[in-house]
């Protein structure tokens, strides 16, 4: 896999429903080589910040920039074929095909590669997953830790710059979840910009770059919405120095 | 003593209006209390209308007798029937749109199919009226008969009787719960299948009685009523599928504005188009109203469609699929005189399925209009042949029969653009809306069928030959959607039809593949019914009837929507059991097949449709495995009240 540097970022956005203010002038950074991380209580706007920068949603104000384009306009697919992936809070694959299918629809969609290195980037990402065993069994039928997995496979074979994750961590067991801090650690490694929305602080603290709080549709960094929780201002640390998981 | 034309027409116009109203109400508060639209419900009417006139006329029962019978017992029997054997079990498992339409097309198709058996094809023209028709003497002299006075009145009795029931008793009370959230109001102890069989009852009771008002005024076979009836589901759509005195109101406007238009005279072209609009105007409306954005604010699972029991079939299965489809096409070349007349058809219709397994099998998009393009290809097939298309000579079929499909092809584009933005129901009402369009504004008009060539002349004169030339086309379709099947453009179908949002995050562009699809679609089915048309040597409006189409539709589904072989052999089947045996034997054959589909299937659920089990700690519900708490779903006080007690009790999941 080839990560190219690509900048993601949003400025001053700002999404309204009816009255309320889901976004409010928010503005972030998602640099390459780095995972930034986005937390904070249900309602503060963080999946409309997400779908905002997926392409899902357009905000009523501000920009998107990829890589230094103003993406503001364009639809969610042809953001993906500027190296735009994502995955989704509730699994999303296509249980109709099969899970190399599944890769191959990200890689070929994309259309970042051409037909040759698409057939190798799927074989690769099968590889890197774990997945090349069940390659050609129908995705109907698997667990929902192998559904992820198939998810943020779709998501790589198609060789983004930027990957947005919504809860990536949502029904993995711990082994499952440790395996995902690890290959997006070294995915990071390798020139992606990762985005995490996560409700799991401590996946959070362990791999982040740098940690995002939303509340009332504002990125108010020195605060955990949650109440209560460790203040983490700028939080900024390498993989190798966050706090092992222990069970809650 | 003489009253202005436009009033007497107006009170013409208010016996139609009564009969669409009267099916717009059992249509919105069956769907109000079951989450169904009833597809069934022109089926019900004609069944009911065919009960009444046996009862009547053939058995000689008192016709008090026999009106209470049918309309208070047997057509409510049928909806609780329904509900017990169909939709109480899909409900249980919060079954998917698709799934829910398909049943509904099931029973539809099997009572079609059952009243042919019954009562054969030929429209009978003896229904007996319900009303005696004694003219009244209204103030200003206006021209009144009972009939219309009672059905008006009935209309406006039983609207406000709902309203009422709905506002003030428990079971009103109880109605509003279930239909705000099912799971919830179960929770709280509420009988929700009750609510759901009452629904279903009422429904099939309105139906019953806008078949019986309905039927004295037009000869009565399995196809007309039904038709008719389900265009007032431009009434129910228009009222959003929600408010009754909307859909009374827009019921009596479209049936006062039908007989008024009768008065206006133009001359020339303009005079046929007009008449054809005047005697059309449900079916307009019906385009219109689905077409306009956000009037069928319909909640829709958020994930694609796959259809019940459309799962990879094991190889053994596949090769005995295949090898029957081969078996039955290429038999009739053994045959000769007619019955290799009879099977003729077989082919032909095997592309015109072969098109609904590309739009609904692989790209997941429900078309229940795929006979409106069928008769377009055969039309324009025709005008080609004929020299009826201005500018351009009479050309032989064997170049008319391409050019109809290249025109016929963007012709797609009208369902495929509302299609960009619409799923399930709202998809199936507008493919279904455009496909009688066509068949009642253009097949149906002799303005625009005249003229028409279809006579094979040369060597396609000859059974045989042409036979060869359908199979030959037809293998040539499948070698084509086999390939696009198989590769990039397949996956990005697959991709579409399982879950659009992310096809789109995987950089498929959605409604671009579409407008393709719809497009290779309208294509496909146009040479199926070219060569349909070629076939029989005449263009007949009958054999492109939307109600076909819906047969069509639930024939694919039964045979695997997402199998070509199997489209081939439901058509080689469909066309054989038809020349074999009686006129029915097949609708009712696909009916009982889709309904036992739906059941035996259903048990292990259409598990592939949802994605995952939700996990837990979620902020949101998951609208593809959950049916009943679908996000943005308004609640009414009383939902609110119950959600809250709910959730202070320790919550649903």
């Amino acid at each position: 896999m080839t990560a190219r540097a690509t900048w993601l970022a949003a400025d001053r956005l700002v999404r309204r429903y009816g009255g309320v203010s889901a976004l409010d002038q928010v503005s972030i950074e998602v640099p390459p080589g780095r995972i930034t991380a986005l937390t904070g209580p249900n309602g503060a706007g963080k999946s409309t910040l997400f779908r905002c920068l997926s392409g899902a949603e357009r905000p009523d104000a501000g920009r998107v920039l990829l890589g230094g384009r103003d993406v503001t306009r364009l639809p969610e697919h042809a953001r993906a074929r500027l190296g735009l992936a994502r995955t989704f809070q509730q699994i999303a694959v296509f249980p109709g095909l099969s899970v190399a299918d599944n890769l191959r629809v990200g890689a070929e969609q994309a259309g970042r590669l051409p037909p040759a290195r698409a057939a190798a980037a799927v074989a690769g990402t099968l590889r890197l997953l774990g997945l090349d065993r069940i390659a050609d069994h129908p995705t109907s039928a698997l667990p929902t830790g192998t559904l992820r997995l198939v998810e943020l496979g779709r998501a790589l074979a198609a060789d983004p710059g930027v990957l947005l994750l919504d809860e990536p961590a949502a029904g993995l067991d711990r082994d499952e979840t440790e395996r995902l801090a690890v290959l997006l650690t070294a995915l990071a490694g390798n020139g992606l910009a990762v985005l995490l929305v996560e409700h799991d602080r401590e996946l959070v603290d362990r791999i982040a770059d740098s940690v995002h709080t939303m509340a009332a549709g504002r990125i108010t960094t020195d605060a955990d919405g949650a109440g209560g929780g460790p203040h983490r201002e700028g939080y900024r640390e390498g993989p190798d120095g966050g706090s092992v998981a222990d069970g809650r | 003593m003489a009253t202005p034309l436009a009033l007497d027409l107006a009170v013409a116009g208010v016996a139609v209006g009564s009969a669409a109203a009267l099916s717009g109400v059992g249509l919105v508060v069956c769907y109000r209390a079951t989450g169904v639209l009833n597809l069934a419900q022109g089926a019900v009417a004609m069944v009911t209308a065919y009960a009444l006139r046996q009862t009547v006329v053939v058995w000689h029962w008192p016709k008090v007798l026999a009106i209470a019978c049918c309309v208070l017992v047997f057509a409510p029997g049928l909806g609780f029937l329904m509900d017990v054997a169909v939709f109480r079990r899909l409900q249980r498992r919060n079954a998917g749109t698709a799934e829910t339409l398909v049943a509904g097309l099931g029973v539809f198709v099997l009572l079609i199919g059952g009243a042919a058996l019954l009562w054969g094809l030929t429209p009978l023209g003896d229904a007996p009226s319900v009303l005696p028709s004694t003219p009244l003497v209204a103030p200003g002299g206006l021209r009144l008969t009972t009939d219309t006075v009672v059905d008006l009145g009935a209309v406006l009795l039983l609207t406000a009787a709902v309203g009422a029931v709905n506002r003030w008793t428990p079971f009103g009370t109880m109605l509003r719960a279930v239909v705000d959230n099912r799971r919830l109001a179960e929770l709280s102890g509420l009988d929700a299948d009750a609510v759901s069989s009452v629904g279903w009852a009422f429904g099939a009771f309105t139906a019953g009685l806008t078949g019986v008002l309905l039927a004295p005024g037009l000869r009565l076979d399995p196809y007309g009523l039904p038709l008719l009836v389900m265009e007032t589901m431009a009434v129910a759509v228009a009222a959003g599928l929600r408010s009754l005195p909307l859909a009374v109101g827009a019921a009596l406007a479209l049936g006062i504005g039908q007989s008024e238009l009768t008065a206006v005279h133009l001359g020339g072209g303009p005079a046929a188009v007009l008449q054809s609009v005047s005697a059309n105007l449900f079916v307009l409306a019906l385009v219109i109203v689905v077409l306009i954005p956000g009037r069928l604010s319909v909640p829709e699972t958020a994930s694609g469609l796959l259809l019940p029991g459309d799962r990879p079939r094991s190889p053994l299965t596949r090769i005995l699929l295949q090898a029957a489809a081969l078996v039955m096409l290429f038999g009739p070349l053994g045959l000769r005189g007619n019955d290799l007349r009879l099977l003729l058809p077989g082919p032909a219709l095997a592309l015109v399925l072969l098109s609904l397994v590309v739009v609904t099998g692989y790209g997941g998009q429900i078309s229940l209009g795929q006979a409106g393009y069928a008769g377009l290809g055969a039309l324009l097939t025709g005008a080609f042949a004929g020299g009826a298309v201005p500018g351009v000579p009479a050309l032989p079929a064997a170049l008319a029969l391409p050019l109809a499909v290249l025109v016929a092809a963007p012709f797609g584009l009208l369902v495929g653009w509302p299609a960009i933005r619409r799923r399930g129901l709202a998809l199936a009402l507008t493919t279904f809306a455009v496909g009688t369009a066509m068949s009642r504004l253009v097949f149906q008009q002799p303005y625009l069928t005249s003229g028409l060539r279809l006579d094979r002349t040369g060597a396609w004169g000859n059974d045989r030959v042409f036979y060869a030339v359908e199979l030959v086309l037809l293998g040539a379709a499948l070698l084509l959607v086999r390939a696009l099947h198989g590769g990039r453009p397949g996956r990005a179908l697959g991709a579409m039809r399982d879950h659009e949002p992310a096809a789109y995050a995987s950089g498929v562009n959605v409604p671009w593949l579409k407008l393709l699809a719809f497009t290779a679609g309208s294509a496909l089915a146009a040479l199926g019914g070219g060569l349909l048309g070629l076939g029989s040597q005449a263009f007949d409006p009958n054999a492109f009837d939307p109600v076909l189409g819906l047969l069509w539709f639930a024939a694919v589904v039964v045979f695997g929507a997402g199998s070509a072989s199997g489209a081939v052999l439901a058509a080689v089947a469909l066309t054989t059991v038809d020349a074999a045996t009686t006129a029915g034997v097949s609708a009712a054959a696909v009916g009982v097949l889709a309904l036992l589909r739906g059941r035996l299937t259903g048990g292990r659920g259409s598990g592939a449709v949802a994605p995952a089990p939700s996990p837990a700690g979620q902020d949101r519900p998951a609208a593809a495995t959950d049916g009943a708490v679908v996000p943005g779903v308004r609640l009414s006080p009383l939902g609110r009240r119950l959600a809250t007690r709910i959730q202070a009790r320790g919550g649903v999941r």
